[in-house]
């Protein structure tokens, strides 16, 4: 039970007891100003004799202060709380205690994580068997290690095993974790203890969960002021196969964070684990360089590779950025198969082979066959078939290639003199629409391209302003297609005519051009535009995507590669396994470890693929920002409710019934006035009367 | 050389009350009411001259004027002897006035500055009836303004004294300096101010006139509740020169306060004294004549002794 104000900002009008004290000291000598020649001599006499100070009327004085006390406390509402003990957040009881502790992998800078779980062991040191206690690791995402718990041994093994991760820094989850443990507390009194080092990496000044009344957020910065770290930032691999040897550069770009440069260190090139190459680095400070490595020969499974600085230890106290792991695939080839019309003069078909010849990433493989001389191999052996000017296949060729599209490949059709409705009997459910009749516009001069969906993946390449020129092409002939309610459009010509059509059929994509690519129909093989256009058009038809040589810590990963069919099992850097079923239908797999982490089939041996993981580097960024601006940013808004479980919040009305003091001290106060006045002019009429005689002895002076 | 009025002013009546001269706006007629009955020559010229008071003989010197040689000695003596003879008139009177802020007060009827100014009126006129050339300064920290000395000044001395207000922060010191550049005719200077400075610097600032030759009369004018400090009331008192204000319960310190004013008086008079400067306290309930006879009488009573 304790005496407690509803107002206790009318408290600050006790400064007005300020007001008597300058009326009885200071006003009662401004009273009468005296123009007098000259202070020379009353400057001469000691301060002292003038009695500022002196206060007169001691009585009234004390009457007019105790007044104006009171009167500020009954604005203040004061309220006799007789369950002030169960509503206070800082009063005795039990505890409730959540401990978040970074674990990103700037953590390991130095003695960090020491000092860390150092903190940690201190933060829970005061919890009872009353109390409970949990402990949060967070990084990019928080995972509660331990509690709530009140047994101490659990909390304390969990910081003891708990390590720096890869992750890097964000407090929102950790803090959207704290306020859930929050809401499920029990316990009176609730503390979160925030350990970090700050990063402002970690936060960019964006809203965080704000923790309600009555937890209350407590910091323990970790972080250093003065940094000095070296890192690996990214790793480029370029192909080179001009002697017919494939060979891979690798040019590895490595900064310096700190105020201090670093001479002496060595940067080495790991392929498949083995030393091939170390070269002298020196870095300037707050700088960057990059170092290349001589050109090494590419096997033809998967490559590893890691670059790695090494160094003076006192100049880089933070080792995990100084690797950084990349793989090396294999050339990425796609295999087409071009049929030809049987009678296409060399001229005709002399565009599309050329155009595709170009492409290094990936490369293309074209195997060029007439309609008459295809075989089932040649199609099995293709990841898309282009269909330049004859209709569909018969026999066995056909049902391949039927297949080859169900299973996830691709077929491209280019519409000619020779692929009239006939030509295409029997395949419906392949082409999206119906081929019609050849229209003719050379009469006009030709049509032009109208329209494009450059959103669509297949012309995703054009999507930038000005790349892709397609109306300076000039189309004289193109068949009429008329695509079904489920088929895409991707192109139209001016009159409306569709120029490019898709459908999905199963797995596969089949994509219609209704004009030819052989420079008769129109002259799009001389454009620009042809070249990118032919490759896009077969990227999209493989459904091929480029494979980045290295990911980062925190992506999550669909794997989706053809053959991922059956059981797949991941292998961690750790070794940890994670395993799919064929039932499963969402194949994710969230990359948490440095390191390379193993893609196979669940019964194969091998690896089908590799993927190299690298933590980011924005993580090493090691400047910080003050604890309080996040402490303020998350903690309880100032007056906010309590409306946590367990905890009695009163009614207007009761609080109401409890503030009847104030109105007594409100009475006492006017009281006290009433006899200011009657005293207040009792000593002006003595006043007056003393000050009569006073005149008239001046005037008579 | 009294009349008959002024040998009445040891009984201290028959003298003219300052309230009744307030009422005289006259300054010409104010100052003859009050000259009125003083006999010429009451002072006499610094200059020896050509007049029919003799003064002393020496002996001859070549270039001598030969007329001046006394040939009735030289018949006794059979030395050349020349005589020599006091200018008793024609001298100037210059009359400095104080018109600082701190004259303008007055407890009584007349403040100070309207007392000193029937002061230097009546001087004036008097100097005037004796054919004296007049001339008159009014300062403050500077010169207000200056009317040279002539002997047909007397109007123009009057009007200017009547015009005169009290204003600002006075300094004897940087005052009798600029006064002293163009003042350098020996003549009889008559300072009347209220004397508010160090009594070092006052007599330092007026003895440097007095070492140019000049013959100097200081009369100090003062309220009598500047001498006494009667007030009852604990008042902030504001300074009238300066403006600065301090609290005083003149209750406590009326006694300490007039034995500071009283040491300051006695000091000037002694210094003044030390000095052989004229000095004399004039207080402004005294009625105006009284005081100028007594000041006069007693003038002339020293005046012999030197």
């Amino acid at each position: 039970m304790s005496l407690t104000f509803l107002a206790p900002l009318f408290l600050l009008g006790l400064a007005a007891v300020a007001v008597p004290v300058i009326v009885h000291l200071v006003n009662r000598e401004r009273r009468n100003a005296v123009a007098f020649p000259s202070l020379m001599f009353l400057r001469r006499v000691p301060f002292r004799s003038m009695s500022r100070q002196r206060i007169r009327h001691r009585a009234l004085f004390a009457l007019r202060i105790l007044a104006l006390a009171l009167l500020a406390l009954a604005f203040a509402r004061p309220f006799v709380d007789r369950e002030s003990r169960s509503l206070s957040a800082s009063g005795a009881g039990p505890r409730e205690v959540v401990v978040l502790l970074d674990r990103s992998y700037s953590m390991a800078y130095g003695d960090r994580w020491s000092r860390a779980t150092a903190a940690a062991e201190r933060a829970i040191a005061g919890v009872g068997t009353a109390d409970r206690a949990t402990l949060v690791l967070f990084d990019d995402e928080a995972v509660t290690a331990a509690g709530p718990t009140g047994d101490l041994a659990v909390v304390r093994a969990a910081i003891a095993s708990s390590r720096p991760g890869a992750g890097s820094t964000r407090y929102a989850p950790a803090l959207g974790v704290a306020q859930q443990l929050m809401d499920r507390a029990e316990r009176p009194r609730r503390e979160v203890v925030l350990i970090s080092d700050f990063q402002r990496a970690g936060w960019d000044g964006q809203e965080l969960p704000r923790l309600v009344a009555p937890a209350t957020l407590s910091t323990i910065d970790v972080g250093d002021s003065a940094t000095a770290n070296s890192l690996v930032t990214g790793v480029d691999v370029t192909r080179d196969a001009t002697d017919g040897v494939d060979r891979a550069i690798v040019a590895a770009r490595v900064a310096r964070k700190g105020d201090r440069a670093i001479t002496g260190a060595r940067a080495t090139l790991e392929i498949n684990g083995r030393e091939v190459e170390a070269k002298p680095l020196t870095i300037p400070a707050s700088g960057a360089t990059s170092v290349i490595f001589a050109p090494v020969a590419v096997p033809d499974a998967t490559t590893r590779g890691t670059v790695r600085v090494s160094g003076p230890a006192s100049d880089d106290r933070l080792p995990v950025d100084d690797v950084f792991h990349f793989v090396i695939a294999t050339a990425q080839v796609v295999n087409v198969l071009l049929v030809e019309s049987p009678g296409a003069s060399a001229s005709r078909t002399m565009f599309l082979p050329r155009a595709l010849g170009i492409g290094e990433s990936p490369s293309f493989r074209v195997v060029q066959r007439r309609l008459d001389n295809v075989t089932a191999a040649d199609v099995d052996a293709a990841r898309v078939v282009f269909l330049h000017g004859p209709g569909m296949p018969s026999g066995a060729v056909g049902d391949r290639i039927r297949a080859l599209v169900r299973g996830g490949g691709g077929l491209i059709v280019a519409l000619g003199e020779n692929s009239g409705t006939r030509a295409w009997s029997g395949t419906s459910e392949l082409l999206p629409g119906s081929v019609g009749e050849i229209i003719d516009r050379s009469g006009e001069r030709g049509g032009t391209m109208g329209s494009l969906d450059r959103n669509h993946p297949a012309l995703e390449s054009f999507r930038a302003a000005r790349s892709g020129d397609f109306t300076s092409a000039r189309y004289l002939r193109y068949r009429s297609l008329s695509p079904g309610s489920s088929d895409a459009v991707l192109a139209r010509y001016d009159d409306g005519s569709v120029a490019l059509a898709e459908r999905r059929v199963g797995d596969g994509r089949v994509l219609v051009f209704t004009s030819t690519f052989d420079g008769y129909w129109n002259d799009l093989p001389v454009q620009p535009v042809f070249l990118p256009l032919i490759q896009s058009l077969v990227r999209h038809a493989a459904a091929w995507t480029a494979q980045p040589s290295s990911h980062t810590v925190g992506q999550v990963m669909a794997l989706t590669e053809p053959g991922a069919g059956g059981e797949l099992l991941a292998v961690s850097p750790s070794g940890e396994r994670t395993r799919w079923s064929e039932t499963d239908s969402i194949r994710s797999l969230a990359l948490r470890e440095q390191g390379f982490y193993e893609i196979r089939d669940a019964n194969a041996v091998a690896a089908s693929r590799t993927i190299a993981v690298n933590p980011d580097v924005v993580e090493s960024e090691l400047g910080s920002f003050p604890a309080d601006e996040l402490a303020r940013a998350v903690s309880p808004a100032a007056g906010a409710a309590t409306t946590a479980a367990g905890f009695t919040t009163l009614s207007v009305a009761e609080r109401e019934k409890r503030q009847t003091l104030w109105w007594y001290v409100l009475v006492l106060a006017l009281l006290l006035l009433a006899a200011e006045s009657l005293l207040s002019n009792r000593l002006s009429r003595a006043a007056r009367r003393d000050v009569a005689p006073a005149s008239a002895r001046m005037n008579h002076a | 050389m009294f009349t008959g009025r002024g040998q009445a002013a040891g009984a201290g009546t028959g003298f003219i009350d300052p309230r009744v001269l307030a009422k005289i706006d006259n300054l010409e007629l104010l100052a003859r009411t009050v000259v009125e009955g003083f006999i010429n020559g009451l002072h006499r010229s610094p200059n020896l001259g050509a007049s029919m008071d003799f003064a002393e003989h020496r002996s001859y010197m070549p270039g001598d004027d030969l007329r001046r040689i006394d040939w009735r000695l030289y018949g006794r003596s059979d030395r050349y002897f020349v005589k020599e003879f006091e200018a008793d008139t024609n001298t100037n009177l210059l009359i400095l006035l104080d018109v600082s802020a701190s004259m303008d007060f007055g407890s009584g009827a007349v403040t100070k500055l309207q007392y000193a100014k029937y002061l230097a009126s009546c001087l004036g006129y008097f100097s005037s009836r004796q054919r004296d050339r007049l001339g008159l300064v009014t300062f403050v920290d500077r010169i207000v303004d200056y009317v040279p000395p002539s002997a047909k000044h007397l109007r123009i001395v009057l009007q200017t004294i009547a015009r005169a207000t009290a204003s600002g922060q006075g300094s004897i010191d940087t005052a009798l300096r600029q006064i002293a550049e163009f003042a350098r005719r020996r003549q009889i200077i008559v300072i009347i101010s209220d004397l508010y400075d160090d009594p070092e610097r006052v007599v330092r600032a007026v003895a440097r006139l007095r070492n140019r030759g000049n013959d100097l009369i200081v009369l100090q004018v003062l309220d009598p509740a500047e001498l006494d400090l009667p007030f009852d009331e604990a008042s902030n008192f504001e300074d009238m020169e300066t403006g600065e204000s301090i609290p005083v319960v003149p209750e406590l310190l009326r006694e300490q306060y007039r034995t500071l004013m009283q040491e300051h008086t006695a000091t000037l008079a002694r210094m003044m004294r030390e000095e052989r400067i004229d000095y004399a306290l004039f207080n402004t309930d005294q009625p105006l004549d009284h005081a100028l006879f007594a000041y006069l009488a007693d003038r002339q009573r020293l005046s012999r002794i030197r």
